[in-house]
């Protein structure tokens, strides 16, 4: 058994980015000094659909319980999976086996030290009820090899297990041994993150108060992503829920409110001169796509489908849904990220061929059959995007009609085969994971967004997973984007950005994918 | 009088059941169900099945009507799969969210629409009428949603005087429960205010022509005992039937009003357990607030007798 290269790589690798993020974190710090006490409302626009912080993968819950829960692993600020209740890891050299010892000393919010049982217990709780249980798949069993000391035995070996268990998702959260047998939201809310639980009332708010007894992880300097040296300045937070977007904004003008999980743009551009308001763009947030439906007529036709891609303005797209907040992309993944592609695929991206588009259309025998373009009325991009896209289909000759129904009902609709042939849909978490995550929406075992499965790409997926290493897994994933520009069964419209706002006395608060409400606090 | 409330208790009966009938029927027929909500964008068909068999939602339609009416029989309301608890007691922890807010609006619109109404009859043809005409008319036609977001913004940003929203317990803060409601309770009221002081205007002018108020001015009479003790409460009845059905209007406005000031209320509940196809939360919040417009409508029946003996005589 040897050490893990990738993690001590990992850890490296945090010294420079863990240093530029931290740099950016503290900068205010250098001229400010933390400040302790003090009380921050937090205002999005949803409710959470559960705390329990393993069962659900709603942005809504997490933004709230990643203050409350910590895991084993977690993405550091580069995205790079680092240990956070966990001292690291080792695995054999077969890839069988994964020893994972604790950090010690680390206090859950009702008193008690974490020890491996606990771990133990809380990932055969997220095996039976975590809303992504089969992040653990590839364990055939968790072994106590220490109090402080767990041991994965693995089905077969699964190079890209680290990178899938550190996801953020629907976390694998640490919780007591006594919570384990409880039902999806019924455990006692509580995690050993540097807040506790206080109380929920439904539509109104969630309250939080710092952990006194939180353990910091010593091998940092500061936050890092998900982990990192957290400290809680502040006495309380209180996640209020305010569904209308503008009266979130006028309780934020109001100083009712400290900070805001998204402010539409047009607010944003007419609060950006104000000296009381703090502006934080989180870009990129999601990928914005168009999926078609490979079953149904006339997207089954793959020409029909290539026209669709020829002839779309993406940039009119992305300007007009994500109210400006965007950047033209291509790629299956962020530019600049591990995992980059590059060029392949830019030479069918925004092209709005329109000529070519129809003469595609024509090769097809497209004789002006219904093109049913499914969207949402919940979901603002959703549907933006699905007007923009109907008038340019129209405008390449296709008989295009919207159908706009409530969230659950096009999430069943675009599980029939048939009755739709087009849906608009912003990917926020897949893209942030990695590759495998966005592949995994597309290739089977599941069942592909663009409902036909394409071996050739179900192959690569299983390529991808299989990987042993980052330079093999980059090798599969240009093959990858490759092929998804050879099939057209999902049209990359572009990356979306969230435009975060915060009154000026709320210091040291930086976008991420959760607010992270360590690290900050007020002034005067 | 007890027999008289007996009987319409009793009446009250088969309009529970058609609503409760209308609402499960409803619910079950809207395409979607909870396991797209729990399940996400990724979950496969597979999934799906899979959380509505835990859920019970695989049986068939009959099966869970019985199993739904037995348990309203024992008072329960059934559990909601998204919160997690009893119906009955999310419901009622959010009932006098949406009672105050809707006894306030009422009250509010009861008190300004019936003085513009007497205002405007008492100085018929006058610009005082004309001008009560038109505010009534300004409230009637103002959607409420949008009035609430200029309030929010004149009161709560630009003077800062009160809250832009979030509700505060009557028994934790008084005054706090009292700032919290000002502006909602004002921006659902603005739009019934307008019908009130229509029906007062119209009731009262059919009221002050007649023979009694002519022979009470020319007994010397005061002017205000005149409009206020003879001539008002004559003119109550149709205005009390407006109110009653303003009740119902108030009840169901609130929807909006709750989404727009961030209260924790029964409408909001309600909407978003249709977002969600949290069933069992829909029926049971909506046969609660049946059962409210229909105790209401009861409060509204004895109320004639109170204004008019002749009613109370024929009971």
């Amino acid at each position: 058994m040897k050490p893990h290269r990738t993690i001590a790589r990992a850890v490296r690798g945090l010294g420079v980015a863990g240093a530029l993020a931290l740099t950016a974190a503290l900068a205010p710090g250098l001229v400010d000094a933390q400040t302790r006490g003090g009380h921050v409302i937090f205002a999005q626009g949803s409710n959470p659909p559960s705390l329990d912080g393993m069962v659900t993968s709603s942005q809504a819950s997490r933004n709230i319980t990643m203050n409350m829960y910590e895991t084993l692993f977690g993405f550091s600020e580069a995205i790079v999976p680092i240990p956070i209740l966990a001292e690291g890891y080792t695995v054999s050299d077969d890839g069988m086996t994964y020893v994972i010892p604790l950090r010690k000393g680390v206090m859950f919010h009702n008193g008690k030290e974490m020890t491996a049982r606990d771990v133990k217990a809380s990932l055969e709780r997220y095996r039976r009820v975590g809303a992504t249980a089969n992040l653990l798949s590839p364990v055939r069993e968790i072994e106590i090899t220490g109090e402080y000391e767990v041991t994965f035995h693995m089905v077969a070996p699964a190079p890209t297990f680290i990178e899938s268990f550190a996801s953020p998702r629907a976390p694998a959260v640490i919780i007591p041994e006594d919570d384990a047998d409880a039902d999806p939201g019924k455990t006692s809310l509580v995690g050993t993150g540097p807040f506790k639980f206080v109380d929920y009332v439904p539509d109104s708010h969630v309250t939080l108060e710092r952990f006194d007894g939180y353990s910091q992880d010593g091998r940092h300097d500061g936050p890092d992503g998900f982990g990192g040296r957290k400290t809680a300045w502040i006495d309380r937070v209180t996640f209020r829920v305010i569904t209308e977007a503008g009266a979130r904004v006028a309780a934020l003008e109001a100083g009712e409110v400290h900070i805001l999980e998204a402010i539409p743009m047009p607010a944003a551009r007419r609060l950006a001169s104000s000296p009381d308001i703090t502006l934080f763009e989180n870009m990129p947030w999601a990928f914005s796509v168009f999926i078609l439906n490979a079953a149904a007529p006339p997207t089954d036709n793959l020409k029909v489908r290539e026209a669709i891609q020829v002839g779309m303005n993406m940039e009119e797209v992305m300007a007009i849904s994500s109210e400006g907040l965007y950047q033209l992309n291509h790629r299956w993944q962020y530019p600049g990220t591990t995992y980059d592609p590059g060029e392949i695929g830019a030479e069918y991206y925004n092209l709005g061929d329109i000529d070519r588009a129809k003469a595609l259309l024509r090769e097809a025998g497209y004789n002006g059959e219904e093109f049913v373009l499914l969207t949402d009325s919940n979901i603002p991009q959703h549907n933006k995007a699905a007007v923009v896209i109907a008038e340019q289909l129209k405008a390449m000759g296709i008989n295009a009609r919207i159908n706009m129904v409530d969230w659950p009902t096009a999430l069943n609709l675009r599980l029939q085969d048939s009755g739709w042939n087009g849906w608009t849909l912003q990917m926020g978490i897949e893209p942030y994971l990695g590759p495998v995550a966005v592949t995994a929406t597309l290739a089977s075992p599941a069942r592909p967004h663009f409902v036909v499965p394409d071996p050739t790409l179900d192959a690569l997926y299983q390529a991808l997973i299989s990987g042993p290493t980052v330079e093999a897994r980059q090798a599969t994933f240009r093959k990858i984007q490759q092929r998804l520009y050879e099939i057209f069964g999902i049209v990359k419209l572009g990356d979306s950005g969230i435009m975060a706002a915060a009154r000026s006395n709320v210091k040291g608060y930086t976008a991420f994918r959760f607010p992270r409400m360590h690290d900050i606090w007020l002034e005067g | 009088m007890i027999r008289f409330l007996l009987a319409r208790l009793l009446s009250a009966v088969p309009v529970l059941f058609v609503v409760s009938v209308v609402t499960f029927g409803l619910m079950w027929l809207v395409p979607g169900d909870i396991s797209a909500e729990l399940g996400g964008t990724d979950a496969t068909a597979a999934d799906l099945e899979a959380i509505r068999q835990r859920l019970g939602l695989d049986r068939p339609l009959w099966e869970r009507a019985l199993a739904w009416y037995g348990a309203l029989l024992q008072g329960d309301l059934g559990y909601s799969y998204l919160l997690n608890r009893p119906v009955a007691e999310a419901v009622f922890e959010r009932l006098p969210v949406t009672l105050s807010l809707a006894g306030l609006s009422l009250l509010l619109a009861t008190v300004m629409g019936v003085l513009l109404g007497i205002l405007a009859a008492v100085r018929h043809n006058t610009w005082v009428d004309r001008g009560a005409t038109v505010v009534a008319l300004i409230g009637l036609s103002t959607p409420d949603f949008w009035f609430g977001i200029v309030l929010i913004i004149l009161f709560g940003v630009w003077l800062g005087w009160l809250p832009t929203g979030g509700f505060v317990p009557l028994s934790e803060d008084p005054v706090g429960w009292a700032r919290s409601m000002v502006l909602p309770a004002f921006t659902l009221a603005l739009t019934q205010m307008g019908v009130i002081a229509r029906m007062t205007r119209s009731s009262m002018l059919d009221v002050l022509g007649q023979d009694y108020v002519r022979t009470a001015r020319a007994k010397g009479m005061r002017r205000g005992t005149v409009i206020f003790r003879h001539a008002l409460r004559n003119a109550m009845i149709p205005i009390v039937t407006v109110v009653g059905v303003i009740t119902g209007v108030l009840l169901s406005g609130a929807v909006v009003i709750e989404q727009v000031y961030s209260l924790p209320g029964v409408g909001r509940l309600i909407i978003g357990a249709i977002q969600r196809r949290d069933f069992p939360v829909v029926q049971g919040g909506l046969l609660v607030t049946a059962c409210v417009f229909v105790f209401v409508n009861i409060v509204v029946d004895l109320l004639y007798g109170w204004f008019d003996p002749r009613v109370r005589d024929a009971r």
